[in-house]
């Protein structure tokens, strides 16, 4: 088992070259080879969850060597307590986002092949602990995206699609240059080396020409702000989400639980990985900027939201208000600050995913999204019903649901934060947690609650393979908010080294 | 006599690529009005011939490290350089054959002499990026020029055919002129016509190295080598001299088009790099004319910036697939400058590699558009609409290649501009390399209309007529363009080999 990260990632590439090889119009067969092609990495990644050694914060089933020796690039990859917890999500997700699929009619074969492609991109960036293999990986989930969205998207798709493959790419162009740099003031296109030239403070750009500066900015100061902004517009971080509404509203049902579900995580997981160790200084220098960036995104995120109609474009916001917590956390730089951080994603990861699968379900048989335009499904609709108000509760952040857990770890980390100005922060995150409540109630009780339209009365609840497609992901909801140490212990070696290592790295 | 002999040895791809020239002609002339496609495959076969002998060459050389022989008294260099070069000129040839043979538009009687000035182009190529003799490379790219002048009018009857030919014609004279200026000045300060001795003699006998010159007065130097350089700008076509590419690239025909694209560009490129390698790095060379040399590296650095951005800003608005391509050729010599404005040995080498990047996806793309020419009768991006879905394959592929052009991973783009970036950066250029990213992120938008067009409009109502054999090349060219991209190894290793054989001196810190 010592090459099961490389089994896990390119599964599903194997599986996309069924897919493209299956006969015509055999649309039966495609579909259960991209469910064996994202089944099995899911298994897989559930053993390698479980067979995870939690006493040590080292990288584990790392598998190396030369990829092209003339520049230094590796194969090299390896998983720790943050990277974990994430392989397990984006392979459940991606197993979920084929029956998800199933209501697609159109161009099928290449549908699959891109949501396929599309896991490997992703499952390559979280295992990838060499530079170069991880920009590969990165760029490599933008074209299915594009065509994703741009295919099998909404009536404004074309645009929706062209302007996340904008911004993406210039937040990645971004980190490409500073990724030059690294790699040529530290000789290597490793993360664990940068990261051990960095503690000793030799990663400050002494041996480039000019001292390494760029547009009148030190060395640290550039290389920090351009990863920093490559992941968080991603992740996406105000005033860099703009493209996430239409993104979302234009995707098709899955890709937006996929997009929400992970995509986002990949901003958060690449600071933590692959930006804050490599300049720690420049990281703590900016601490309070990126509280200031996230409690706005929060509070921000969640006024936006409360002012939406259509449903989708509310959830899309609540992501922004929700990933806003994951910055909060990390610049808190306290150890319950990154707990609290790095179970937001994964918890946000399910809560959203179904939130998205919820406006899936009743856009399938209604065709629009006008939260106003509905009103007493609950008398049609009760399985519905009681599973979209136990996902919006984990989102909501409820007590004895994961969303709690970490959105209170989070709060604390950052309360227990060196600066006091982070007290402040959190009072004014507490706004938004409120006006998250309010428009999650509100959008219940506008679709369930009321008088029961006539037009919908003959509407079916929902399906079995609909129910499927939720139930493992609000059991995650249940099961991680009673028992969040099923994913803390897991990180709990890595967070504290991590934490250490940027409190003191460098200095 | 033998050494007469040894020398006849050392330039038989030239000889042979010469007769077969002129076998193509007698050939046409004899067979006239029978079918052309016989002079194609004459023409493909001997390309054959004189690949098989380059790469001979190639690995004569490669084994000795690259270094140069010299050929009739000094005229003729044969280096690692130049044959990495002939074998590009060599592969698109052959392209560009199999090109005009694809092409849909094209009569199939009567067109012998396309190929004749095809392979005379060829020739032109050949002694340009062999000499270190400004004389042999003034008279190589005059008959590049001239076969180019032709081809680019060879739909006479057309109006824009003519209008692209006359444009052509105009413009290249003056440039030649200026260039033929600059090296007269040279000529007259140094005493010799030898890139060479220039560089490296000093002031104390004849010929006069530039050196002295620049110590007595740098300011009539200085002109020369502007002018000079101002002539293979315009072949390469940067900013300012740029204002000829969109008019004759949408003029000529198409696969003269992407002759002029990828070939001729690459020569002219070669030749600039020949040209500042020899005045301002090789080993050995006076730190008086190297520290003007950097100096020449800031001019073509800001040049590098002003052409991507400019070509690339003026391929957002084009509606013609042909137009927009012909701007993203002026951004990409933009890219290839910044390998050259970083003046090292592994700047040179990566804007090397770059060029046998743009090989591929260029080649691609322009196939793409002769494919598309031919069934939509139409060059517009609008008439790309939903024909995507008719004909898969080919469409895919040019996803390939607008991948590649835009220079994301996994493909030979993204490695090429990666190194460019990297020795840019190693060059104290960080400003140009930010400029070339963001650039990057422009190109974006006007390449992928093409694959928005392709696929994300509803199929279209039309069908593509299959067109296998043409398909299957094309994919050939993608699957290059991918595999390249993740075995970087043969190309790298190859531009390397190329720079090493330029006797270019290691950057001192």
């Amino acid at each position: 088992m010592d090459h099961i990260l490389s089994w896990i990632c390119f599964l599903p590439l194997i599986g996309m070259t069924a897919v493209i090889l299956a006969p015509k119009g055999n649309n039966t067969l495609v579909k259960a080879i991209s469910l064996v092609a994202t089944g099995v990495p899911f298994l897989l990644a559930t053993w390698l969850y479980f067979s995870f050694d939690k006493t040590t914060a080292s990288y584990q089933f790392v598998q190396r060597f030369d990829w092209i020796p003339l520049l230094g690039a590796q194969y090299y990859v390896g998983i720790d307590g943050l990277s974990i917890a994430l392989i397990f999500l984006t392979t459940l997700l991606l197993f979920i986002a084929v029956p998800a699929s199933f209501s697609i009619e159109k161009a099928q074969k290449a549908y699959y092949a891109l949501l396929l492609l599309l896991e490997v991109g992703i499952l390559g960036v979280f295992i990838s602990l060499d530079y170069f293999l991880f920009y590969v990986f990165w760029e490599i989930m933008l074209l299915p995206m594009y065509f994703l969205i741009g295919i099998w998207g909404g009536p404004r798709r074309e645009y929706a699609a062209i302007k996340f493959f904008l911004y993406t790419l210039t937040g990645s162009v971004l980190m490409l240059v500073a990724i030059v740099a690294l790699r040529l003031d530290s000789g290597t296109f490793s993360i664990p080396e940068m990261m051990n030239l960095a503690r000793s403070g030799q990663l400050t750009g002494a041996s480039l020409p000019g001292g390494g500066q760029l547009i009148g900015l030190e060395f640290a100061t550039w290389i920090f702000w351009f990863l920093f902004i490559g992941f968080a517009i991603k992740v996406p971080v105000f005033p860099f989400h703009t493209w996430l509404p239409d993104a979302h509203v234009q995707a098709p049902t899955p890709i937006s639980v996929i997009l929400a579900g992970i995509l986002l995580k990949l901003g958060g997981y690449g600071m933590l990985r692959a930006c804050f160790p490599l300049v720690p200084t420049a990281f703590r220098e900016s601490c309070f900027a990126l509280g200031v960036l996230g409690v706005v995104s929060i509070v921000y995120g969640a006024y936006v939201a409360l002012g939406q109609t259509d449903f989708k474009r509310m959830v899309a916001y609540s992501s922004v208000s929700h990933m806003g917590y994951v910055l909060l956390g990390f610049a808190a730089l306290t150890e319950w600050g990154y707990y609290g951080a790095a179970t937001q994603m994964f918890n946000h990861g399910t809560s959203s995913a179904v939130m998205f699968l919820v406006v899936g379900v009743i856009y399938d048989r209604a065709h629009h999204r006008d939260l106003n335009g509905f009103g007493g499904l609950a008398q049609v609709m009760p399985r519905y019903w009681a599973l979209t108000t136990l996902g919006f509760f984990a989102a909501m952040g409820l007590p004895g649901l994961a969303g709690f857990v970490s959105e209170a770890m989070t709060l604390v980390g950052a309360y227990s934060a060196p600066d006091p100005v982070f007290k402040l922060f959190v009072l004014i995150s507490v706004i938004g947690l409120v006006i998250t409540a309010a428009f999650l109630l509100w959008a219940i009780q506008r679709v369930f609650l009321g008088n029961l339209n006539e037009k919908y009365k003959d509407y079916t609840d929902m399906s079995p393979r609909e129910i499927f497609c939720q139930a493992p992901l609000l059991f995650l909801c249940v099961v991680l908010g009673i028992f969040p140490f099923f994913l803390l212990d897991w990180m709990e070696p890595s967070v504290v080294q991590m934490v250490d290592f940027l409190k003191t790295a460098g200095s | 006599m033998d050494r007469y002999l040894a020398d006849l040895g050392l330039i038989a791809p030239e000889l042979v690529l010469t007769l077969l020239s002129l076998v193509v002609l007698v050939w046409d002339l004899v067979t006239k009005g029978r079918d052309s496609r016989q002079v194609a495959y004459l023409s493909l076969a001997g390309l054959g011939v004189v690949a098989y002998l380059l790469l001979g060459q190639w690995g004569d050389l490669a084994a000795t490290g690259g270094k140069a022989e010299t050929v009739a008294f000094g005229m003729v260099t044969i280096d690692a350089f130049g044959t990495f070069f002939k074998l590009f000129t060599v592969g698109s040839l052959a392209v560009v054959i199999l090109f005009v043979l694809a092409d849909r538009r094209e009569r199939k009687h009567g067109i012998g002499e396309y190929y004749f000035l095809l392979l005379g182009a060829g020739i032109g190529v050949f002694f340009m990026v062999s000499t270190n003799n400004l004389l042999l490379l003034m008279l190589g790219l005059e008959l590049l020029s001239l076969a180019s002048y032709s081809l680019a009018g060879f739909h006479k009857s057309e109006r824009r055919s003519a209008e692209a030919s006359m444009k052509y014609v105009i413009f290249g004279g003056l440039s030649a002129g200026i260039m033929l200026y600059g090296i007269s000045l040279l000529y007259g300060l140094t005493g010799t016509i030898d890139l060479n001795e220039m560089g490296i003699a000093d002031g104390s006998g004849w010929p006069v190295g530039l050196a002295a010159q620049f110590a007595q007065d740098p300011v009539p130097v200085a002109v020369a080598i502007v002018l000079i350089l101002a002539g293979f700008a315009y072949k390469v076509s940067v900013v300012p001299f740029h204002f000829w590419t969109p008019d004759v690239y949408e003029g000529a025909p198409t696969p003269v088009t992407t002759f002029l694209a990828v070939a001729s560009k690459a020569a002219g490129f070669a030749v600039l790099l020949r040209f500042v390698g020899a005045l301002f790095l090789v080993e050995g060379v006076d730190s008086t004319v190297a520290a003007y040399g950097e100096r020449i590296g800031l001019l073509i650095a800001i040049l590098a910036a002003v052409t991507m951005t400019l070509g690339n800003l003026s391929a957002l608005r084009q509606t013609s697939m042909k137009r927009m391509l012909a701007y993203s050729s002026i951004a990409h010599a933009g890219y290839v400058l910044m390998g050259l404005a970083a003046m090292t040995p592994a700047g040179f080498s990566a804007a090397m590699f770059y060029l046998a990047a743009y090989y591929f996806m260029n080649l691609g793309a322009f196939g793409f558009l002769l494919y598309f020419e031919g069934v939509n009768k139409s060059e517009d991006i609008d008439a790309l609409k939903g024909m995507g879905w008719k004909a898969p394959v080919v469409s895919i592929v040019m996803v390939a290649f607008l991948v590649s052009l835009t220079g994301l991973p996994p493909t030979v783009g993204f490695y090429g501009k990666l190194l460019l970036f990297y020795e840019g950066v190693d060059a104290g250029l960080g400003w140009l390399v930010l400029i070339a990213a963001l650039n990057s992120v422009v190109s974006l938008f006007y390449y992928f209309r093409i694959a928005k067009a392709l696929f994300l409009s509803e199929p279209a109502e039309r069908e593509a007529e299959p067109q296998p054999f043409f398909t299957g090349f094309l994919a050939l060219l993608g699957v290059g363009t991918i595999l390249f991209g993740i075995y970087t190894e043969p190309l790298q290793n190859w531009s390397e080999t190329g720079t090493d054989s330029l006797g270019i001196a290691e950057a001192s810190e």
